[in-house]
């Protein structure tokens, strides 16, 4: 018997809307546990599909062109499963929180809902309603603890990501009256034998505008920072934002480039366009002092690298980037999470006034340090399997040569970012473990998933055999020379930041770099108009 | 130019697409909030029309009730797609409307420019 895929989008809102019923300590304690029988579903439907293929269901028994359709392949579950193991521990690290209420626990968990369905759906204008309602949910997340910046930041997102949608609803209609289909499979099916290429450039250009700015490209990504970042947002929200959401981004560019590949090929384009994400991504990154802003610009650093390894001809780089996808959102999860605690603690988000974590919280910045380990590719940690296989795909010198660039960049970030667990700490005394009251589920939280960024390196080989159903193999015997590449970049890095990169003036003026509401909409129509232009000129 | 090729080019569709545009213009070329939430409905305006009136054929019928022999039925799939969109787009400007009263009451201006100074302050 198969499991029914609506339950994984409609029973995360069911349990929200019943938590909204009940008293509020049950719901603190209720919110976890609904996610265990989500996960036993999720296990169930993963295993059907590894064994008997993708499966599709249409709610309502209509024709799968018309109905609403849910398709679930190994790709789309693990996301589910993802998102599933990420709320559970969200929700966990959230239990005593005092902003915590009851119409919280409701929006977060319908946000999950949302974010499962956009996996699961099939269906194009069904992707549409989802982020949409996604994006009207979130920008009540974002402002969940409303301060006067974070007005600004919720505002700016909720409207530029509409503007985005409207594009993307307008492509639709404009795909629909060319090709008559709006689900994945019809669609691939008539593009394919599709003889007129260029009836499909308009329609193409609106959705991978709108697709480009859900998955933060350059130019496209200015809105991210501030809402991952802001400091109204519960940490929570920038963890699942910045860990989870983003992929939807990621997910949707991955599914349209698999319809129109045969007739347009854009992949160099896209391939270049995730290079230079990447690299702005973590000039800016360095550029901030912010620690909750290094971590989104640091987001967009890496949507850049899966970018870049999605639009690679090589199946090496896909898988490496989709393995990525999830790697990601492990350790960014988890670094959004741990410096929540931080700024807990020190009350204050500003790098240079945070010193000696590590002897004030020492779980908090174990956890730290096993993510840190993870996102800048150390050896057995997550990072370097998934930069790996990236970096197979790489067949020209300079391709390899700006992957390394990147990684530097990465690590680079992150020497500066790890800065505040060194030094001497404010207090006299050496803390618990766990750091101090009411911080013990919350650290305990954040070591496991802590500790998952290296077993999702040591167990690589194994874990994409399960998810992807590919065998990629892991080349053991090189593993002493990429350690000393490691502390090599780690060296330099280090060298970098400290001798040149800290009092460098240019650095400041790009922390300033903020595009205004109109900026950003300019940019976007100019992206499109630039899409257009590229499309008709090679097709 | 003939007036007769214009008033044949004047189509749903193709007043679509300029409103569409209009709509962006809007939204690049003016400061105030208010404005970029009704610019914002003018493209989603355009959305909703160009469904509607692309591949209409020119005498059928709303694809309401029994269907009468010899009479073509307009495609029922766009416009069951429009009307939830519309419920959609009305939602999403109610929430934005929502946000710009807040963002006044906190800055006291509703242009997009002097907002954003303020949040930097």
């Amino acid at each position: 018997m198969m499991v029914p895929f609506y339950i994984l989008i409609l029973g995360p809102v069911l349990a929200g809307l019943a938590l909204l019923a009940l008293p509020l300590r049950w719901g603190k304690v209720l919110a976890p546990i609904s996610q265990i029988p989500l996960a036993v579903l999720a296990g169930q439907a993963f295993l059907a599909v590894r064994r008997n293929g993708p499966q599709l269901q249409v709610i309502g028994g209509w024709p799968s062109s018309v109905g609403i359709a849910l398709r679930a392949e190994l790709l789309s579950l693990d996301l589910v499963m993802l998102s599933i193991l990420l709320f559970a521990c969200l929700l966990l690290y959230n239990a005593g929180k005092p902003y915590v209420n009851r119409t919280f626990l409701f929006l977060f968990l319908s946000f999950q809902g949302l974010l499962n369905g956009i996996f699961l759906s099939s269906d194009l204008f069904n992707i549409f309603v989802l982020v949409e309602v996604a994006t009207v949910v979130i920008s009540l997340l974002i402002l969940f603890k409303p301060n006067s910046e974070s007005i600004y930041d919720g505002s700016i997102y909720l409207l530029t990501n509409i503007v985005a949608m409207t594009f993307f609803l307008f492509g639709l209609g404009l795909l629909y009256k060319t090709t008559g289909a709006v689900d994945f499979d019809s669609l691939k099916r008539v593009i394919a034998s599709f003889e007129d290429s260029e009836r499909l450039i308009l329609p193409y250009a609106f959705l991978m505008t709108a697709v480009s700015l859900k998955a933060a490209l350059m130019p496209l990504f200015s809105w991210l920072p501030k809402a991952h970042g802001t400091p109204g947002a519960p940490t929570v929200v920038s963890a699942v934002l910045s860990g989870l959401y983003v992929k939807g981004g990621v997910y949707l560019f991955f599914r349209l480039q698999d319809i129109f590949e045969p007739v347009l090929d854009t992949r160099s384009l896209f391939l270049v366009l995730g290079l230079m994400t990447a690299v702005i991504g973590f000039v800016l990154a360095i550029a901030q002092k912010d620690i909750k802003l290094i971590l989104a610009y640091h987001t967009v650093s890496q949507i850049g690298l899966i970018m870049t390894g999605l639009n690679m001809d090589h199946d090496y780089a896909r898988y490496g980037a989709l393995y990525h996808i999830i790697n990601h959102a492990i350790f960014k999860a988890t670094l959004f999470l741990t410096a929540g605690l931080v700024i807990e603690h020190y009350k204050t988000r500003q790098i240079g006034q945070i010193r000696g974590v590590w002897r004030e919280m020492p779980a908090v910045a174990l956890a730290s340090l096993l993510a840190i380990l993870g996102i800048t590719g150390a050896p057995l940690f997550n990072g370097s399997m998934s930069k790996a296989w990236i970096m197979v795909g790489a067949d020209q010198a300079w391709l390899g040569i700006a992957l390394y660039v990147i990684n530097l960049g990465t690590v680079i970030s992150f020497v500066k970012y790890s800065s505040m667990l060194w030094g001497k700490a404010p207090g006299k005394a050496k803390r618990p473990f766990w750091g101090g009251p009411g911080h013990r589920l919350p650290a305990l939280v954040c070591l496991s998933l802590g500790t998952l960024c290296l077993l999702g390196g040591v167990l690589s080989e194994p874990m994409t055999r399960l998810l992807f159903g590919v065998a990629l193999p892991v080349d053991w015997s090189q593993y002493g020379r990429k350690t000393v590449v490691f502390l090599l970049l780690l060296f330099a890095g280090t060298a970098i930041y400290h001798f040149g990169l800290k009092r460098w003036r240019y650095l400041q003026q790009a922390r300033d770099l903020d595009l205004s509401f109109h900026d950003i909409c300019l940019t976007m129509a100019a992206f499109f108009a630039a899409l257009v232009i590229v499309l008709k000129i090679w097709y | 130019m003939n007036i007769n090729a214009l008033l044949d080019w004047i189509s749903g569709e193709h007043i679509s697409l300029v409103l569409f545009f209009v709509g962006l213009y809007g939204l690049t070329a003016r400061r105030n909030m208010l404005k970029s939430i009704l610019s914002v409905g003018i493209m989603q305006a355009a959305a909703i029309l160009y469904f509607l009136s692309a591949d209409l054929a020119e005498d059928s019928v709303p694809p309401v009730g029994e269907s009468v022999a010899g009479q073509a039925m307009a495609d029922p799939l766009p416009q069951a797609m429009m009307i939830t969109d519309i419920v959609i787009g009305i939602g999403v400007t109610a929430i934005a409307l929502t946000l710009m009263i807040h963002l006044y009451h906190r800055y006291g201006t509703t242009n997009w420019q002097k907002a954003r100074d303020k949040r930097h302050e």
